[in-house]
């Protein structure tokens, strides 16, 4: 007969300290861990959730259709018109100049329709949609560039327009995507006047729609293509407006998931432990209740709603500081963030998080409350109890329970089940490994011989003592210094692969759309104003793949269910060349290079990867649509490519009869010696080729080492909660030895150890642990970092071993100073007064 | 080990009962399997028409509930809760109804009644011994156990609790064992039991 879990409660309530006295690092821990989990889960959701809200402003329309270097015929007009209402303009990167000043622009042209979807606003306030022929709105960035301000005039190609206002807010900028240069918007003329449209123009036109409210973008769009089949459409719905942002966001806001749950694990130990020693204080309580006539299923209940209350206290706690701190992370991680999110209260999130919290409680409290309930009676009689046994068999369902349970969940969110599940596999690897580790270092202590210094024995011999945390601290700690070492050597390794590769390599400027008639000229005027520069022109055209394989059975693109992961270039356009040669940096792997002025069948090399990717021989044949043609050339060879040079790195490399004769400009790469010729040339350049635009690499790349730089602050911010989870466990392990080390001191102290002497007692067994679990975490860290860099990432293996050993050994000092600051008060105790209280 | 050999023990109802003896004579681990707190190895052991020699630990701890009281040396109260809730306790973990109203007229009749809501480190030694013995009468138990329950207090407050416990027990009319090195205090029971090497050495009714 069970008690009922009413009077269970009245009693549990009783015995429970309003404050929570001995239950604390289970709150605390619950707390950071749930509080992380809640924020990360919160902040993504917060993302996605603005992200499809408001998917129709973001994408400008209902349907886009984009094509590159024309603008649409009549007939396809036509089709979309009929679809409903049409706004359409152009995309291009140009040049814009203001005097002496030059700055490279997204320039955008819209017609009068544009914006279909919300209002453009200006920074004095207006709402306005196209700007007035002759006019122009420019983003802050263009105007600073250009130090021009409102009433202003700038040019563009051979055109002047008046600065009409400068954009405060673009309703669709995220749907427009990565761009190369801060925006300028113009009315749909102007590339055209300009002279920037010119055949074989790099630019894009792309058509928003508005559909009838019973229309499914989705199938609208897929008769789109269907009924125009090589015209290279490129076509995106309300639904994925800003794929690249929703993918970024779902891939990180999974990763910090991750992340996190590696903290609540860690704060999973410090459960284990607080709840062990909680009850281990309870000891007399339990016997009491039992000679009062408690069953063990009595004492499982009274306890089980004592720590459920806890953790429930814990947990919300958690998800309370998640919620309020998501709109300080939106800010601190600012421009990483597609959407800055307010204060959002996200229930599946939140769900999430408190699932994962009470799972992770379960898995650790479940053992030592199992134990409790056997503590027998008679321990009220008997000053000596034998040690209870743990009953693993008892724990096995509950833990496993959990388990499976965390699993589950961590799978079924999961959107990359295969990264979670090798995750989940690794976690536990490694908390089986340290916790081997730590039950070993036990088992070494009391075998070591015993050192002659009194000390260092007391210190070894609390390694090993009956009740020594040892296992505890050893998981803790070594998670934690493991993920210290882990960032490190995985973020100076990044760096270093960037810093050693792309600079040396990587050009200062990309040139495009550079007329074929004017290299010469172009060739002249950069040796002009820098003579030690060097030039490469390659041909540069755009189409996409539509069909490939053996002659006769080839495969459509079109007709393909899903694309290959690795099959990027078969999404959309990509850029395309021909050359007489072999393209500097690639190396053919198979099959042969045409001879110089071939005239036989059009013949194609393609990147090896993308060959065995999609099973191609040599011989197959090759279909792409360029400029609204089909066009079909047989593979004759395979390259490697060399993508870290950050050049002209093509996919595809056409023989010169195979594509030349279609309208096309060139794309011109310049390294330059002399970083003070960067102004002239760059004001050079816009004077002599208004029409060309000039990309400049330095800031492409700054941009890309700001993004990584915040993405790294998003994982050490994660990856703080896991150190402060392993400090609070740290703290907990001291505390729970708190009473048999006030005994040890006491006894000492009578014995004539001065206050430093212990002090230095505490410092050598700590040191001693700290400095062993240092070179484990070295080592498992290192490994870690190396997967992810060698394996994950395909990057060189190199880390500044310096820095991650600075790292690892400001770890060890927090570690160690916080161990020995929550040590301090029991070395403050006074022996006469301690021992009366013994 | 065998503790205990051949004890064959009846005691009436309502009999109060001292059991004597040196240290390691088997006195506490006589107790320990007549309340019920631990299984004898063999052997048949019946209180109040309740078969206690074929339970398990579950089993005695729901029989124990309402039938047997239990008053220690060290008095064991919770440390977390009040002297009301102290004496709660046991009626609710028997089930039995209006434990609040109960303990608190338990209490009153062991002088307590305005000590109610102190927690036991507020209390003196003497008083939570009575809180203690409040605890264990409240249920009106058949049988109380008493274990040196005078050992941690001094000569007068010892007395008065020992006045106490046999005035309650009487008002009661439960049967009453109390485990005692104190001869004087064993000859305040109808009966006394001396204990030697885990047997009966004698067993005798006092005047």
């Amino acid at each position: 007969m069970a008690l009922g879990w009413n009077t269970a409660w009245g009693i549990a309530r009783r015995d429970l300290s309003a404050r929570f006295r001995g239950l604390r690092l289970l709150l605390v821990c619950l707390f950071l861990g749930v509080g992380a989990l809640a924020a990360i889960g919160t902040l993504t959701g917060a993302i996605e959730q603005e992200l499809s809200s408001r998917g129709r402003t973001i994408l400008g329309g209902d349907l886009e259709v984009a094509v590159w270097q024309r603008a649409a015929t009549p007939p396809e007009l036509a089709a979309l018109t009929a679809l409903g209402r049409v706004s359409g303009g152009t995309r291009m990167q140009a040049m814009a100049r203001a005097g002496d000043l030059a700055a490279p622009i997204e320039l955008k042209a819209v017609d009068p329709a544009w914006p279909l979807v919300g209002r453009l606003t200006l920074q004095d306030g207006r709402s306005a949609g196209a700007p007035l022929p002759g006019e122009a709105w420019l983003a802050e960035g263009a105007a600073q560039r250009l130090g021009v301000r409102p009433g202003g005039t700038i040019a563009i190609g051979t055109l002047t327009l008046k600065v009409g206002g400068i954009i405060a807010a673009e309703p669709d900028r995220l749907g427009e995507g990565f761009t190369l240069g801060p925006v300028v918007i113009v009315a749909a003329d102007v590339p055209a006047r300009a002279g920037l449209t010119a055949p074989g123009a790099m630019y894009r036109s792309k058509y928003r729609i508005a559909l009838p409210p019973a229309a499914n973008p989705q199938q609208v769009g897929d008769a789109l293509k269907a009924r125009f089949p090589s015209a290279g459409f490129e076509i995106r719905t309300r639904d994925k407006a800003a794929p690249g942002a929703e993918r970024f966001v779902g891939r990180m806001g999974e990763f910090l998931v991750l992340v996190g749950l590696a903290a609540l694990v860690i704060a999973g130990i410090g459960i284990g432990g607080g709840v062990s020693s909680y009850l281990e204080a309870r000891r007399t309580s339990i016997a009491t209740l039992k000679v009062l006539g408690a069953t063990s299923a009595d004492i499982a209940r009274i306890y089980l709603l004592q720590i459920g209350a806890a953790a429930l206290v814990g947990s919300a706690a958690g998800l309370l500081a998640g919620v309020l701190i998501t709109p300080l992370l939106g800010k601190a991680l600012g421009s990483l963030l597609p959407v800055a999110p307010g204060l959002v209260i996200d229930p599946a999130a939140l769900g999430r998080a408190a699932l994962y919290g009470w799972l992770v409680a379960l898995v650790f409290a479940a053992p030592p409350l199992l134990t409790a309930r056997r503590y027998p009676a008679m321990a009220l009689m008997r000053a000596r109890v034998a040690p209870l046994a743990r009953h693993w068999r008892d724990a096995a369902l509950p833990v496993g329970l959990g388990m499976a349970g965390i699993a589950a969940l961590a799978l079924i969110t999961a959107k990359q089940p295969l990264v979670t599940l090798w995750f989940l596999g690794g976690s536990l690897a490694l908390l089986t490994l340290l916790g081997a580790l730590g039950w070993g270092l036990r088992r070494l202590a009391a075998r070591l011989p015993r050192p002659q210094d009194p000390l260092l024995r007391l210190a070894l011999g609390n390694l090993h003592r009956p009740g020594a945390q040892t296992g505890a601290l050893v998981t803790a700690l070594g998670f934690g210094l493991s993920a210290f070492v882990l960032l490190a050597a995985v973020q100076t390794s990044l760096d270093a692969n960037i810093a050693a590769r792309v600079p040396q390599r990587a050009p200062d400027y990309f040139v495009l759309d550079l007329p074929q008639t004017r290299v010469d000229e172009f060739r002249t005027t950069v040796a002009n104003v820098a003579p030690a520069a060097q030039v490469r022109t390659v041909p540069a055209l755009r189409g996409a793949i539509l069909a490939y394989g053996p002659e006769g059975r080839m495969t459509r693109v079109a007709d393909l269910k899903e694309i290959p992961e690795d099959a990027w270039p078969l999404r959309g356009e990509r850029g395309l060349t021909y050359s007489d040669g072999v393209p500097e940096g690639n190396t053919v792997t198979a099959g042969a290079w045409w001879p110089s002025n071939y005239r036989g069948e059009p013949l194609v090399s393609i990147d090896e990867k993308l060959a065995k990717t999609l099973d191609l021989q040599i011989g197959d044949r090759l279909t792409i649509g360029l400029l609204g043609v089909e066009r079909t050339a047989r593979i004759a060879s395979f390259r490697r490519i060399d993508w870290d040079s950050l050049g002209f790195n093509y996919v595809l490399v056409f023989s010169p009869n195979a594509i030349a004769d279609a309208p096309h400009n060139l794309a011109a790469t310049i390294n330059l010696h002399d970083p003070a010729t960067r102004g002239p040339l760059l004001r050079a350049l816009v004077r002599t080729f208004p029409a060309s635009s000039v990309i400049e690499v330095g800031g492409v790349l700054t941009q890309a080492r700001d993004l990584l730089r915040q993405v790294s602050l998003a994982i050490l911010a994660a990856a703080g909660v896991a150190v402060l989870a392993g400090v609070a466990v740290l703290l907990g392990a001291i505390a729970a030895a708190r009473a048999s080390r006030v005994y040890d001191n006491v006894i000492l102290r009578v014995l004539g150890a001065s206050r430093r002497q212990l002090l230095l007692l505490q410092l050598a067994e700590y040191a001693l642990l700290g400095l062993l679990l240092a070179f484990v975490a070295l080592g498992l860290g290192s490994a870690l970092a190396w997967l992810v860099v060698v394996q994950l990432f395909t990057f060189d293996w190199l880390p500044a071993w310096p820095q991650v050993l600075a790292v690892l050994g400001l770890g060890l000092a927090l570690v160690i100073g916080f161990a020995l600051a929550g040590s301090l008060p029991l070395l403050r105790a006074k022996p006469a007064q301690a021992l009366r209280e013994l | 080990m065998e503790i205990l050999r051949g004890i064959d023990l009846v005691v009436p109802r309502g009999q109060t009962l001292a059991l004597l003896g040196p240290s390691g004579s088997g006195k506490s681990s006589l107790m320990a399997v007549l309340s019920g707190l631990e299984r004898a190895s063999a052997g048949e052991l019946s209180i109040a028409g309740a078969d206690f020699a074929r339970m398990d630990e579950d089993a005695l701890a729901a029989a124990r509930r309402g039938r047997i009281g239990v008053v220690l040396q060290a008095f064991h109260l919770l440390p977390t809760m009040t002297a009301l809730e102290n004496v709660m306790t046991p009626m609710e973990l028997a089930g039995l109804p209006d434990p609040r109203a109960r303990a608190a007229a338990e209490l009153a009749a062991v002088g307590l009644g305005h000590r109610l809501d102190h927690y036991p480190a507020q209390l003196s030694g003497g008083e939570q011994q009575r809180v203690a013995i409040a605890r264990a009468l409240a249920p009106r138990p058949a049988l109380v156990f008493a274990d040196e329950p005078t050992g941690n207090l001094d000569a007068a407050t010892g007395a008065a609790i020992m006045d106490l416990l046999f005035a309650r027990r009487a008002e009661t009319g439960a049967t009453l064992i109390v485990i005692t090195h104190d001869p004087a205090l064993a000859e305040r029971c109808q009966r006394i039991i001396t204990l030697a090497d885990g047997r009966i050495a004698s067993d005798r009714l006092t005047a």
